[in-house]
Formats: C-alpha cells, structure tokens, sequence
C-alpha cells in the first residue's frame, strides 16, 4: 500500500513537472477546462435572463441538475483521464510498454497521465454550481435527502465512468473512436444538461436506455425537486441511479477485461 | 532446461479486409471480414543463460512478433514459451519485472522532462532499492558517457543521446534478460559504437542475457556469437556467425590480371567474366572446384600478374538467404 | 509574384486526406445535426405557445442554429497545426521551405473548409431542414450578400486562430489559450444563444467585438433584417476585424521567428 501511493505520488510530480515546463498553459488550464464547461451554464443563464423557465424549471432548479451532471463528471475524471487519451496510446503502440511494467494496466492508465487540473476544473464548476443552487430550489436537506444525495452521485460516477471505460476499451477493436466518443459522450451529455423532459421521444430512449445520463442528474435531480414533468416517467427511475451504476460498470469492466485478453492475442 | 524455450510456436493474425464505401465501412464495423496471416510458424529455439544472440529476418519476417511473444505482449496462438521459468503471458506482472525491452523505434522516456526523471519515475515503477537504482545508475551512466545530459529535457537530446538514455531506462531494474529492438537505428557512427560496445561489455560482465534484432549488419558482427535468421515465419539458420560462411558462403571468387590481353578457354563449372583492363574474375562453387587446381590450370597456361581470392561478405549471404535463393 | 501552385497543392491535399475517414465523418455530421437538434429542442420548449418573442420567430432561431453551427463546422479549423510543429521541432524545417508558412495554413485550412462544406455542411443542412425545418433567405439579392459574408466571417474566425496560435512562440503549450478562445467564439458569436435574445448592455459589448461578426451577421443578412446601408456598414467591419487581427497576428509571426527557441534538435 505504501508503495502504491509512492508510486502514485512519483507519478502525480512528473506528470505536475511535465506541465509546468509550459508555466502559463498549466496556470491556465483548470481555468480554462472550468470555462470551457461553463460554457453550457452560461447559456443557460442568458436564456433564462429572457425566458424566465424551461417546461416549468426556474434557472437555479436548471443549475441544480447541471451541478449533478459536473460533480460526477469531476470525481470521474480524477480517475480516468488516463483513459481519455488510451485511443492514441494503443495506435502509437505506447501502451505496449504499460504491458511491459510490472503493475496493474488500470492502475498505470489511470495514475500515469491523471489530468487533476482537469478534474479541479469540472468538479470546481460542479461545486460552484451546488453552492450556488442549492439553497434556491427548495430542498430541505435531512438525512434522508443527504443520504439520497451521496448515493446518486457514487451511481453517477459510476455510470459516467463505465461510459468512459467502455468508449476507450473500444480502442481496441476500432482505429479511430474520438468522433464515436463525441456522438455519444459528449454530444448526449449536452442533451443531459436540460430536462429530458422537452426533447422528443427518440433522444429521452436514448438518454434514459441507452447511455443513461437520465440516471445521473435528470432523476436524482427529479427526486428532490419534484417537478411536474416527472409525470411521464415511471417513479421507480427515481431510485434506480446506484443500481444502474454498479451494473453497468461491472459491464464495462468485465468488457475491458476481456478486451485485455482480446489485445494479447490479437495485436494491433 | 534452457533459459528460454521455444517450442512449436505458432502465431496467426486475422487480418480486418476492409471494403471501399460507406456501406463496405459499416459492412465491415457490425460484420467485419478477415484474412488469416500466418506471422510465425513452429518456431523452435532456445537460448542459455548470459548468450547473446542476434535475431534477424527481413521486414515482416517475425521478428516483431516473436519478441512481443517472448516479452508476454503477445499470447501465442500454439506452442509453449518458457522464459527463466516464467511463462510470459501468464505471470505478467512478476514476470516482467525481470526483462528489459529497448525499442529504438519508441522512446519509453518523458519528453519534456530531463532524462533523471524519467529515471526516478522508472525506479518507482520497479520497486528498484535506492542501493541497487544509484549503482547501476552510476555504472550505466559512466559507461554510457552520459553525465553531460542527465539534466537536460528529452527532447533537447540527439538521437543518439536519446538512445543511451532509453537503454539505460531499460535497465535500472538489473534485468536478467534484455530485449533489443533495433537499437542503432537512425544513430550516426560514432553513437552506433558507443552503443554496441557497451551491450558488449554488459553482457561479458554481467552475463545477461540479450536478444538483439536490427537491420544493420555490423551490430550483429560486434556484439553477437550467436544468430538466429527467421524468414516468413519459420527459422532458417541458427548458428555461429561463422558457421553461415561455411554454409552458405561457399561461393568464391577469383580476379586475375592478366600481363596482355588474351582469350581464356571455357573451364568447367567455372563463370568467366570480364572486367577492364586485361582482368578477369572467375565465379565458382568452393566445393565444385579446388582452388589449388584452378590457380596451377591459370598459372601454367598464361602470364598473370597479379592474383586476388575475395569470400563474400556476411551482408551479401544475409541479402541472398532473405531472397530465398538458397532455399 | 507569389506562386499560387504549392499553395493549391497543399490545400488539394488536405482535401483528399479528408475523404480518407469516411467513417469519422459520417459521426461528425451526426453529431453536427445532434447540436443543432439540441438547441431546437430547447428554443421549441421555451417558446412554448409563443408563436414570437420580441418579434423574433421560432423558424428564425432554428435558422439561426442550423446556419452558424453549420458554418461553424465548415469553419474547423486545425488550431494546433503550428503549435504542434513548434512543440516538436518541426517548425525548423518548415521554415526553410520556399513557402509562407501562413499562406500555408491558408492554404489547407481552406482545402479543409471545402471539404466541409460539400461533404460536411450540406448534409447537415438537408437532414436539418427535413427534420426542422428553416426560414427561405430574404431574396436572392440577400442570399448573394449572404454569401459574402460568410467568407468575410470565415476570414474573421481564422484570423483569431491564426493569431492565438502564433502565441505558441512564446507559451508552446497553448491548448489553454485556445480552449478559452473557443468558449468566447461559442458564447458570444450567437451560436448558442441568439444574439437577438442577450440583454441590452450585452449587445453593445458585443458589437464592439470580432465575435458578432463570424455567423450572425451572416445570419441577419440571410433573414433580411439589414438594409443594405446596414449590411454595407457591418460587412466594412467584418473586413476590419480581418485587416486588425491578422495584422496582430502577423506581428506575432514576424516577432517570433526571431526568437524562436528550436525545441528538440
């Protein structure tokens, strides 16, 4: 153990040392990174200045389901940027020499090229978000609400990390996934930032079945606040965020597992 | 037992046919079609403990795919490797902890830090005691001449450089056995010394065992007792270096000037072909002809001046053995 | 006389090279058409009954969408392309060839844009006007001056990249600088939220800034909300913004050569 968080600390200063050869980019970068999500908060906030709800959603109940989608984002990336850059990694053959090193892969894409002033970014907005937001949009927090709280978000980054998993294990199988990863990740997560509730049918299927971002902040956020337009939507999907979690990134794990193996008998 | 094994080692790739156009491209994302290639074919060797031998064959041949195998990136498709009594697939994380891997192609170092960084991160990485990491440092480093750019980023370093640090890097952990993938490549002369003086000492000192493979000749004729050419998949010499002049090289040749001018009769099993300048070069296999027969035949029927007997150079038979001319 | 051959050549190139990844294009025009979906989505909820806000209708805003996130993938453009020779190095051999290295990135983001916009926009265009429907131009007078200044706001967006990535001289690492310069084109070019719909003191900001003019002022052309005074007016601007930032830029160039500091050789 005490290795390990050795090597985890050896780890973080060279990663922190290679940045900080390039001072103004990495002072930089978390403000940039933490623009750069805003990006969707501040469009919010200027069309709500005009129109004053979204299908009966005032602007703090908005943030309140925003902050939801970045704090587990945040508390995900911590842990899986290594996993952002895995496409160019297995092209350039560089992951080759992680199979040539005496510890875990996971371990190594993780720690060896952990983005913390990426993830201060996204979780900084998520938290600024919460403060924000979260006195105004009429929740009374007890324990029974903090304790749904904290297990919504452990289902969150557990959702969001398996969709990580999942698109880089895919790496493996395709050359190129950076325009999948933007299809599906990127643009779906935009979809996510807004009730589901006001986009047709087809893009509510995809978002709640297919990649559930529903499960991450539209429910949770739905279980506090009790909109109105939770009426077209079954109540059970109001408690299912951890267990959908846990299952699909079993799923992804179990995938990348088997991905591993795949690799080593197939090359690239 | 020997230090490596291999035995019967068969590896086949499914190679994706891809077909044109859009609807061939999500043809071949949902059903995708394959082509079987055969990159190695019942490979059998094995190397002792402390040998070092050079592993060579044309682009394609195997090279990259056995050594991937041998350092348990690779499962094989059949057959058995065992490597120090490891199986390289298996136990990969105790396993690798004891090989060293050299790619030239690939620099394993941080590029934009100095070259002692990415030596620290590697000790961490190993588990290397600081005892045993400042020794070797010290001794590969001094070895290696490198104290002028321990300190400078990665990417200030020529090539050269870059490669001394990247061996280095390949061997702070006190490797038992090393993998060299074409260590010299695009290093000019000087460096290229440098480099296989060095694996040269190490392996006579230290008696670590090393596979070398490369394209260039020379590296092979300065560091290596032993070589292993596989051609296609399948292995087609393994033996001395000089042992595939006597196999292979058994052509000779022949080049004698004449004092004037004049027309040679026909000998047999002997090519006649004519040079400048009253000369001549006769072409022929050592064991056809005796070269004691056929200097007195030259020497009592014409006036001769000089005489030169030349064997082939080891490039030349590598050259023919890759084209498949003495299969 | 420059050469024009080297430059056809390179943007020739990087035409074809696109047509290489059929695959990744067909996701980028999906995705193109997802963002605009999204902000049609939202408009479509917000208007609710509404058929105008501020005399601004709902076809006019997807109009509004569906033109400056088309154009904004037809204007990609590559922002790394010089900072990536400088971090490598090989910026030094670049800049022995006969050729302006600007003219080059000209050249190929042009070769680029093309590409973009046959393959890439107009697609886009056609699943977006099936599924949503857009307002016709104003007339076929306007739909001409549209299309100028559309060029003119191609112009403006590769100025501001050409001039952030000249400060690559001097930060090398600029993915930061960059990313914030994107966030300011997406926010503020009326991409994401119509112009039209920021508050006052917002629009008067704006108006001072190279933003409004990349796709909005193409767009108000478009719909037929400018009189040709007007459009004369704000196309001079557009080609101002041009004139300024490149000149910033150039300087940048010029300033940096001189002390380029070669990494990696």
């Amino acid at each position: 153990m005490r290795d390990i968080m050795h090597l985890v600390g050896v780890y973080t200063k060279t990663t922190a040392r290679s940045w900080f050869q390039y001072r103004v980019d990495a002072l930089l970068r978390s403000l940039a990174v933490f623009l750069r999500e805003s990006t969707g908060v501040i469009v919010i906030y200027f069309t709500l200045l005009k129109f004053d709800n979204l299908n009966g959603w005032n602007i703090h109940e908005l943030l309140f389901l925003y902050s939801l989608l970045f704090l587990t984002y945040g508390i995900m990336i911590i842990f899986f940027t290594g996993l952002r850059d895995f496409g160019r990694m297995v092209r350039s053959g560089n992951f080759d020499r992680f199979i040539l090193r005496p510890r875990g892969l996971l371990f190594q894409l993780i720690f060896a090229n952990a983005d913390w002033f990426a993830a201060v970014g996204h979780g900084g907005l998520g938290l600024v978000l919460f403060v924000i937001s979260a006195g105004k949009v009429g929740v009374i927090w007890n324990f029974k609400t903090v304790v749904y709280y904290l297990f919504a978000i452990m289902g969150g980054v557990l959702i969001q990390g398996a969709v990580f998993l999942f698109l880089a294990t895919l790496n493996i199988y395709l050359f190129e996934t950076s325009s999948l990863k933007e299809l599906f990740y990127y643009n779906m997560r935009k979809f996510a930032g807004y009730p589901i509730s006001i986009f047709h049918r087809a893009v509510q299927i995809i978002i709640i079945y297919i990649m559930p971002f529903a499960f991450v902040n539209y429910f949770p956020a739905q279980y506090l606040l009790r909109k109105e337009d939770m009426e077209g939507y079954p109540q059970i999907f109001l408690y299912l965020t951890p267990v959908v979690g846990v299952g699909m990134y079993l799923l992804a794990y179990l995938f990348w597992k088997f991905s591993i193996k795949y690799y080593k008998s197939s090359g690239n | 037992m020997d230090f490596i094994e291999v035995k019967n080692v068969s590896k086949v790739f499914r190679i994706n046919r891809r077909k044109s156009g859009v609807t061939g491209m999500l043809a071949n994302l949902f059903v995708p079609k394959y082509e079987k290639k055969e990159a190695v074919k019942n490979l059998n060797f094995s190397i002792g403990q402390g040998e070092m031998v050079g592993f060579i064959g044309p682009n394609g041949a195997g090279k990259s795919t056995t050594i991937k195998m041998l350092s348990g990136i690779l499962f094989p498709e059949s057959g058995e490797i065992t490597v120090g009594g490891f199986i390289p697939y298996k136990q990969r994380k105790t396993y690798v902890g004891s090989i060293g891997v050299v790619f030239g192609q690939k620099s394993q170092l941080q590029w934009d830090l100095p070259v002692i960084d990415s030596f620290e991160l590697l000790k961490a990485i190993y588990r290397v005691p600081e005892g045993v990491y400042k020794k070797n440092l010290d001794r590969y480093t001094g070895m290696l001449d490198m104290g002028g750019f321990l300190n400078q980023p990665v990417r200030q370093l020529s090539l050269g450089q870059r490669m001394r640090a990247d061996i280095v890097a390949a061997l702070l952990h006190s490797p038992k056995i090393v993998f060299f993938d074409e260590p010299t490549i695009g290093v000019d002369v000087v460096g290229k010394e440098t480099i296989r003086n060095f694996i040269r000492d190490l392996n006579r000192q230290d008696h670590v065992t090393m596979i070398f493979t490369t394209h260039d000749m020379q590296d092979i004729e300065k560091t290596c007792d032993r070589l292993i050419i596989i051609d296609k998949g399948s292995k087609v010499y393994d033996g001395t270096l000089p042992g595939i002049r006597e196999r292979y090289g058994t052509t000779r040749q022949l080049d004698v000037e004449f004092v004037e001018h004049k027309e040679v009769a026909p000998i047999p099993k002997v090519e006649i072909i004519e040079l400048d300048n009253n000369k001549k070069r006769f072409v022929f296999e050592s064991h056809e002809v005796h070269i004691n027969e056929l200097m007195d035949h030259l020497l009592s029927h014409y006036n001769i001046r000089d005489i030169n007997i030349s064997e082939p150079e080891i490039e030349s038979i590598i050259r023919k053995i890759y084209s498949g001319e003495y299969l | 006389m420059i050469k024009l051959a080297p430059y056809l050549a390179y943007a020739k190139k990087c035409f074809l090279g696109r047509s290489a990844y059929r695959f990744d294009h067909l996701m980028n025009i999906l995705s193109t058409c997802l963002q605009i979906f999204i902000f049609w989505g939202i408009y479509h909820a917000l208007y609710g009954e509404n058929t105008e806000v501020d005399g601004i209708t709902l076809p006019m805003v997807a109009t509004n969408f569906v033109l400056s996130m088309g154009l904004g993938a037809v204007f990609s453009t590559n922002d790394y392309f010089f900072p990536d020779k400088i971090h490598d190095g090989s910026i030094a051999t670049e800049l022995l060839r006969p050729i302006s290295v600007p003219g080059r990135m000209i050249a190929e983001n042009a070769g680029n844009a093309l590409f973009n916009l046959i393959f890439r926009f107009t697609p886009a265009l056609v699943l977006s006007i099936l599924i949503i429907g857009i307002s016709a131009p104003a007339g076929v007078g306007m739909f001409i001056l549209f299309l100028i200044s559309v060029l003119l706001g191609y112009g403006v967006l590769w100025a501001i990249s050409f001039s952030v990535q000249m400060t690559a001289f001097w930060f090398v690492n600029v993915w930061s600088i960059t990313t914030i310069k994107n966030v300011f084109i997406n926010v503020l070019s009326g991409s994401m939220i119509p112009l039209w719909f920021m508050p006052g003191w917002m629009k008067g900001v704006l108006y001072l800034t190279p933003f409004s003019s990349i796709y909005f002022t193409p767009v108000q052309i478009y719909l037929g909300q400018l009189t040709y005074q007007e459009i004369a007016l704000k196309c001079a601007v557009q080609g101002m913004w041009i004139i300024l930032i490149y000149l910033a830029g150039d300087f940048l160039w010029k300033k940096g050569q001189k002390k380029l500091v070669v990494q990696g050789g």
